[in-house]
């Protein structure tokens, strides 16, 4: 039993990290991420803002009883999770400044209806006991920040040759890297590579798996 | 006449120059859900213009009344879904009450239209571009019909982008986003890009 919920803790905890990731596999969150991500600094305060919302926003709408209709429970989750914009903000501004507030502009609060508040809550969370929803929850942040800051150092590296505070020469830069459709092609090529990975690293798990049965097998009939 | 024309060139603002997926690729997430089907395109756009205007009318009372208020922008998240919860609640009620039928039909993915990004992005943005109350009614019908460009856009392009052509780990999603980087790219280039 307990090896069982080590397995289920384990998988909930890379499900959100990479088979259900919310920007490379189901994009529910590209929009901040392909905007305002386009700097080191901005992603790193973007996933800071998003975990302090998320985390905030899905534990407590986890506790909404199911009595009430859906209907109704979406407007108490979107409420919750405005709610949990405010911790967000005041944690921006005390680590990195009004100017950084300002800098994510429209996309911190927009997170508060963000699909994986509104409707994981609802399809995944809910169900799940706690220790494992906060488990899962864990995932889906990580999955989020990584990607996040991946993209915006990407994007910091190509468009500003530096890394945060660091510079460094790489040769050539590319400023249309900056935009929101820099944003987007680096996204779509970044989802479509990681698929590709997750896919190839699926078959050959199967393949193994297939292997160890044929000799699992043929141990039996020796 | 002041007050039209500031009605008008929000909604052009907002349809072209700050086309909410193009230009903020706000509410993309949804696009690519409902750009699969037709109807889902109208459905979404009817959904988004019904909302957004009947929203964009009310934040624009919060935000005369109480947007000199010091920590105002701290509420603002909460008012505005406040705002577009009654809207939305109102109107399944009444829905509910004399279209049955329809209601049924839409109930759904209703919430889908309501609480997203381009709903509450529009009425965020309303409020640092929108002047006068038509201009934050015009800046959240212009999003709504953005929406729909953008969603008729990808429509058309949604077979050939999940055509056996396209390598299968780029299908669905990671091309469809690239297709819409790339239309975004060309509307810069209509607008003139600074770097």
């Amino acid at each position: 039993m307990s090896n069982n919920n080590k397995t289920t803790k384990k998988s909930g905890l890379f499900d959100g990290l990479s088979r259900q990731n919310i920007v490379l596999m189901s994009g529910i969150a590209i929009a901040p991420v392909a905007v305002v991500a386009n700097n080191f600094h901005n992603s790193a305060a973007l996933a800071l803002g998003f975990t302090i919302i998320a985390l905030l926003g899905v534990t407590a709408c986890r506790f909404i009883p199911k009595k009430i209709v859906y209907t109704v429970r979406v407007i108490i989750y979107a409420l919750i999770a405005g709610l949990a914009v405010i911790p967000a903000y005041l944690a921006l501004r005390h680590f990195y400044g009004m100017e950084m507030v300002e800098n994510l502009g429209v996309y911190l609060p927009l997170m508060a209806v963000n699909p994986l508040i509104l409707t994981k809550t609802e399809t995944r969370f809910s169900l799940r006991p706690p220790h494992l929803m906060l488990v899962e929850l864990l995932g889906y942040i990580m999955g989020f920040n990584i990607v996040c800051v991946a993209v915006g150092t990407t994007r910091d590296v190509l468009v500003n040759r530096q890394i945060g505070a660091i510079h460094f020469d790489v040769g050539f830069e590319v400023p249309a890297l900056s935009s929101t459709f820099g944003g987007l092609i680096i996204i779509g090529i970044a989802a479509g590579a990681f698929r590709q990975q997750y896919n190839m690293r699926k078959a050959r798990k199967i393949r193994k798996a297939e292997k160890e049965r044929l000799r699992r097998k043929m141990i039996e009939e020796l | 006449m002041e007050l039209i024309g500031s009605f008008i060139s929000a909604a052009l603002l907002a349809l072209f120059l700050q086309n909410a997926i193009y230009e903020r690729a706000l509410g993309i997430n949804i696009l690519l859900y409902a750009s699969r089907r037709r109807q889902d395109v109208i459905g979404f756009t009817l959904g988004l213009c019904y909302i957004t205007t009947l929203s964009s009318a009310a934040v624009w009372c919060l935000d005369y009344f109480f947007g000199d208020y010091k920590h105002y922008y701290l509420i603002v998240p909460v008012l505005y879904i406040l705002t577009v919860g009654i809207i939305y609640m109102a109107s399944l009620l009444v829905l509910w009450r004399y279209f049955h039928d329809l209601f049924k039909k839409i109930r759904k993915f209703v919430h889908l239209t309501v609480f997203n990004c381009a709903v509450l992005g529009a009425l965020f943005l309303n409020a640092q571009l929108g002047e006068g109350i038509l201009g934050y009614i015009g800046y959240g019908l212009g999003t709504a019909l953005g929406f729909a460009v953008a969603g008729f856009l990808l429509y058309i392009a949604y077979e050939r982008l999940n055509a056996e052509l396209v390598p299968a780990s780029f299908r669905g999603m990671p091309i469809m986003i690239i297709y819409v980087g790339i239309v975004s790219m060309a509307l810069h280039a209509f607008a003139g890009y600074v770097t």
